[in-house]
């Protein structure tokens, strides 16, 4: 990178490396960081190891103002901001588990109601009680987490939380309203009843409508109508940003430290729901083939992939939970 | 407590938790041991005594974990070049670290003298 640049000045150049860090640690370090860099091209102007090394220190830094590496690597942030950023990125890792983990869940609940051979049929069905119990238990938390956090906003409301609070509400009216439409489509009818009533089902997987394996086969997805395939790109993008707003709104929001050490403990008892579904959804890729006639791979394939993601996304929340506890024990000392 | 165990006790005093930063930790207190030095003069010292240039990115993660604990500490300056010096906590767990290495330096050489050299 360096050697493409040499055109431009040693400050510019300064400049651009810079950006790999956090803006928290520019507005420390920025400064007297720039000076070094800048005596340091001059001195060797042409270097990729320093190029390599600032990019890592600066990717390190930028994990570590996510609440996802090691405290000190952040410059004198104060332990409320530490932890609100912990829990910000904790709470987005969160909510991709929950999302893929509803999305698998509503796969296995169509193969539940339909008549498949008992040999991919019962580790399915055993995979789906243990997810489905866990992914209630999960969203019996959310409720518990989210409620005290309400009750904050509300009463440290200011003009910073509009905007995110307006964006999170647009999001999730627009989730509610077009998962409750393509409700009708749902597959799952018929045959055995499965473990939640039907119409929680079927709204999960419209919800969900985006996992699908339609993705991979052109002439499928062909076969969808105008709006559904507006659906099924409009619903990420207005999940991610539900998950943006709400991690800007706890990024934003003063809250008390008991309502910090709250939710950070309610967040590990979190992480370990979602250890016992990736369990099920574990056994359910090992010991059974994907159960839902559709006669294709990739459906398989997609499943792996769903489960490899939830698998990285607990990992990056259950590293932000442990910041979040380190700084707790640190703010308290 | 047996002498080694109590020398690993000290060193864990000295730069207790710096991990794989305790290498370049070591670098910049022994260098901010004799005056206050801003990035670029902590670079080159180092360089001079210890042979070893430290690349910008990893010797302010050392200097951010560094002041982070209180064992150096930034001074006010209207230069754009922000100096840092040693604290009293720096200087006592820079003792604590290079006495432990002295220990191992010295265990090391005695022990070379006698299983090596003297054939």
């Amino acid at each position: 990178m360096d050697r493409v640049t040499t055109a431009r000045t040693p400050r510019d150049r300064a400049a651009g490396l810079l950006r790999w860090y956090p803006r928290v640690w520019r507005e420390r370090y920025g400064e007297e960081f720039t000076e070094l860099l800048i005596a340091d091209i001059a001195e060797r102007p042409a270097s990729v190891l320093r190029t390599l090394d600032v990019a890592r220190a600066g990717l390190l830094a930028r994990l570590a103002a996510a609440g996802l590496a090691e405290l000190h690597v952040e410059p004198l942030a104060d332990p409320g901001r530490r932890l609100r950023g912990s829990l910000g990125t904790l709470g987005a890792a969160l909510m991709l588990c929950l999302a893929l983990g509803t999305a698998l869940c509503s796969q296995l609940a169509i193969a539940w109601a339909r008549t498949v051979p008992a040999s991919v049929a019962v580790p399915a069905r055993q995979a789906s009680l243990v997810m489905s119990v866990a992914l209630l238990a999960f969203a019996a938390l959310v409720v518990l987490a989210v409620l005290p956090v309400g009750f904050a906003i509300t009463r440290n409301f200011s003009r910073r939380l509009l905007a995110p609070l307006l964006v999170l509400a647009a999001a999730v009216t627009a989730l509610v309203f077009g998962a409750h439409h393509f409700i009708y489509q749902w597959p799952g009818t018929g045959g055995h009843g499965g473990l939640l009533p039907g119409g929680v089902q079927a709204f999960a997987w419209s919800l969900t409508f985006w996992f699908s394996s339609a993705w991979a086969h052109w002439a499928w997805l062909a076969g969808f109508g105008g709006w559904e395939l507006a659906w099924m790109v409009a619903s990420p993008l207005a999940l991610a940003a539900a998950t943006a707003a709400a991690m800007t709104l706890v990024r934003r929001v003063e809250f008390s430290p008991r309502l910090l050490a709250y939710e950070t403990r309610l967040a590990a008892v979190a992480c370990a729901i979602m250890g016992v579904f990736l369990g099920g959804c574990g056994y359910w890729i090992c010991t059974g083939r994907h159960p839902v006639s559709v006669a294709d791979a990739y459906a398989g394939l997609l499943d792996v992939a769903a489960t490899v993601c939830l698998a990285l996304a607990l990992a990056a929340a259950y590293q932000a939970q442990r910041t979040a506890l380190r700084t707790l024990r640190l703010a308290r000392r | 407590m047996p002498k080694q165990d109590a020398g690993r006790a000290d060193d864990n005093a000295g730069l207790a938790g710096f991990g794989r930063y305790a290498g370049p930790a070591t670098l910049i207190l022994s260098s901010l041991a004799d005056g206050p030095k801003h990035g670029y003069a902590l670079t080159k010292d180092v360089e001079e005594f210890a042979g070893i240039r430290l690349a910008p990115g990893t010797l302010y993660e050392a200097l951010a974990r560094l002041e982070a604990q209180g064992l150096i500490e930034a001074i006010e300056s209207a230069d754009r070049r922000r100096p840092y010096r040693l604290t009293a906590a720096g200087a006592t767990a820079l003792q604590a670290h290079l006495d432990a290495q002295r220990r191992v330096t010295d265990t090391g050489l005695r022990r070379l003298r006698v299983h090596w050299w003297t054939a």
